[in-house]
């Protein structure tokens, strides 16, 4: 019994920007990190994979992004296998941590993915400075990433993700190690950015407000193995804003992919 | 008075070499008090009446009283330019060490990137080099001091040699955990850049590992000046400390041996404090 015929999740067909087929992730040490996932997601989508920690998630994005190779399935990203999309440079990806270079400042940063790809040199400050000021930084384009708090050292990965213009951006908990008063104002950042440039976001979290918040959909995943438990749809009205987490429609959704959670044994997430 | 010294850092500094100074006379008057006792039983003729006043001026004390160190200092500081004068010799070795390090550095880098890009090379050479340094170094230097003068290279030249030869293992080690440094993130971000393995040192790897570097350098900096000063002891030199060194201890010049290896002493400090200060320089991100 698969769970490509239990659950066909798969919605978007005709132009779907990611298609993942079936796809299993099997480490060397035997643990079964991602069992028969299948998604498909259309250009535009902002997709949430939110469940606990060991249910695949990271995974599922790592496998997208090309940074490990799944044991069996197929995966398409804008088309093409996930190596070459990687080498087309089609995605951004902001990770669980900053990652800032020490020795760069703000503006270096974010002007490292222009240097690496040979964007001509007369843009770099330019594009770097806009990128900036798209995440509200641009004041501090002269700092060094330790004179920032963690909430604006992640603002600035973003842009950094943002720099070269990719059509996909994949985040992996990037406001998981924040508070959550930052995390909510980033949450409503990161929607206008979503809307501005109209760039496809898969996004995984641990937080049910943060997924219902931000995502058209959001795929629920549950561990041992890790697997895509259900998908459901958020047709929360845009734009979204710090009211819309009032709203009975929210809570509604909330309690939708906290029951699937649950009935994946996959509840301890956090609230 | 103490707080108008500019750098902070000096003020622990002399906390310690007051304490030592204190430690240091009764310890003194400890050592030499029975050999000026001694002195005295065998009728010599001496210019002091007390064994506790002759203590302080023996022509070959145990320990050499402040004041015995202080008459040294300035018969062998001046004239700067001198042979026989600290300055010239001091300087003489400083560049040994500083050449000795810069070829260290050199030779060091390009093992720690061979260490680092290849199992095989880890695993085949690594061996052979703590094997090369376990050797005396002190065996080792007249050696190659023949072998190098076979080829016409004398003077300062093979000092330098021999200071690099013992300097550049802690560069080798210390660079390859600098680039082995990035964490894993970082380098998965570079690979989603698609980025070659050589902008992933460029950008990456060699800024990651600078501090490791400096750190590095440190150690090889003292590793380098010993280097040289031995060199120069167990070898034909006609300048240096090491010179200094042989020449005033064969003479059983006690004070002056004690001088010259206060001098060099410092200069050890002066020599690793410029690194400290190349560090600032080179990593002003730094706190």
């Amino acid at each position: 019994m698969t769970q490509s015929q239990t659950n066909p999740h798969p919605t978007p067909s005709a132009a779907s920007l990611v298609s993942v087929k079936d796809v299993s992730m099997v480490f060397p040490t035997g643990t079964v990190a991602l069992q028969n996932a299948s998604l498909e997601i259309a250009a535009g989508e902002f997709i949430s994979l939110i469940g606990p920690s060991g249910c695949g998630k990271t995974t599922l994005l790592r496998l997208l992004a090309d940074l490990i190779q799944p044991t069996s399935g197929s995966i398409r990203v804008g088309g093409k296998t996930p190596e070459e999309a990687r080498k087309s440079r089609a995605y951004g990806y902001v990770f669980q941590a900053p990652t800032l270079m020490e020795w760069r400042t703000v503006l270096q940063n974010v002007m490292l993915p222009l240097e690496v790809m040979g964007v001509p040199k007369a843009e770099h400050k330019p594009r770097a400075e806009r990128m900036l000021a798209l995440v509200g930084l641009e004041k501090f384009a002269r700092h060094y990433p330790w004179q920032l708090s963690g909430g604006m050292q992640q603002r600035v990965s973003i842009a950094r993700a943002l720099a070269f213009d990719p059509q996909l951006l994949f985040m992996d908990e990037p406001f998981g190690a924040l508070d959550e008063i930052t995390r909510e104002n980033l949450n409503l950042e990161l929607l206008r950015l979503w809307r501005e440039t109209g760039k496809t976001i898969i996004f995984v979290t641990h937080s049910i407000p943060e997924a219902v918040f931000l995502s058209t959909r959001i795929v629920v995943m549950t561990p041992r193995p890790g697997k895509i438990e259900t998908v459901i749809p958020v047709d929360l009205p845009q734009p979204r804003n710090f009211e819309t987490r009032e709203t009975t429609r929210f809570f509604e959704i909330a309690t939708q992919v906290r029951e699937a959670l649950r009935k994946g044994h996959g509840f301890d997430v956090q609230e | 008075m103490l707080s108008r010294l500019r750098s902070p850092n000096l003020v622990p500094m002399l906390a310690v070499a007051l304490v030592i100074a204190a430690l240091y006379y009764p310890l003194m008057l400890l050592a030499n008090v029975p050999v000026a006792q001694r002195a005295l039983d065998s009728g010599a003729a001496l210019p002091c009446g007390s064994a506790l006043e002759c203590a302080t001026q023996l022509r070959s004390p145990v320990l050499p009283s402040p004041q015995q160190l202080w008459t040294g200092f300035a018969n062998l500081l001046f004239p700067l330019g001198s042979p026989n004068a600290i300055p010239r010799n001091a300087a003489v070795t400083a560049l040994e060490t500083l050449v000795g390090l810069a070829l260290a550095a050199v030779v060091g880098f390009f093992f720690a990137i061979g260490i680092v890009a290849s199992r095989a090379f880890e695993r085949s050479l690594l061996p052979w080099i703590v094997a090369s340094q376990t050797v005396p170094i002190i065996a080792i230097a007249p050696m190659l001091v023949v072998l190098l003068g076979q080829y016409g290279v004398q003077g300062w030249i093979p000092k330098a040699i021999i200071a690099a030869y013992i300097a550049f293992f802690p560069i080798a080690i210390g660079v390859a955990k600098g680039l082995r440094s990035p964490d894993p993130l970082s380098l998965d971000l570079m690979k989603t850049y698609n980025a070659s393995s050589w902008q992933t040192y460029l950008k990456l790897r060699f800024p990651a590992s600078l501090p490791y570097l400096f750190t590095a350098f440190k150690v090889a900096m003292t590793a380098a000046l010993i280097g040289a000063i031995v060199a120069e002891i167990s070898t034909i030199s006609f300048q240096g400390i090491g010179k200094m060194l042989a020449e005033n201890s064969r003479a059983s010049d006690v004070v002056a041996t004690w001088v010259i290896m206060i001098a060099s002493a410092v200069l050890g400090i002066l020599l690793v404090a410029l690194v400290g200060w190349l560090e600032k320089v080179v990593t002003p991100w730094k706190r």
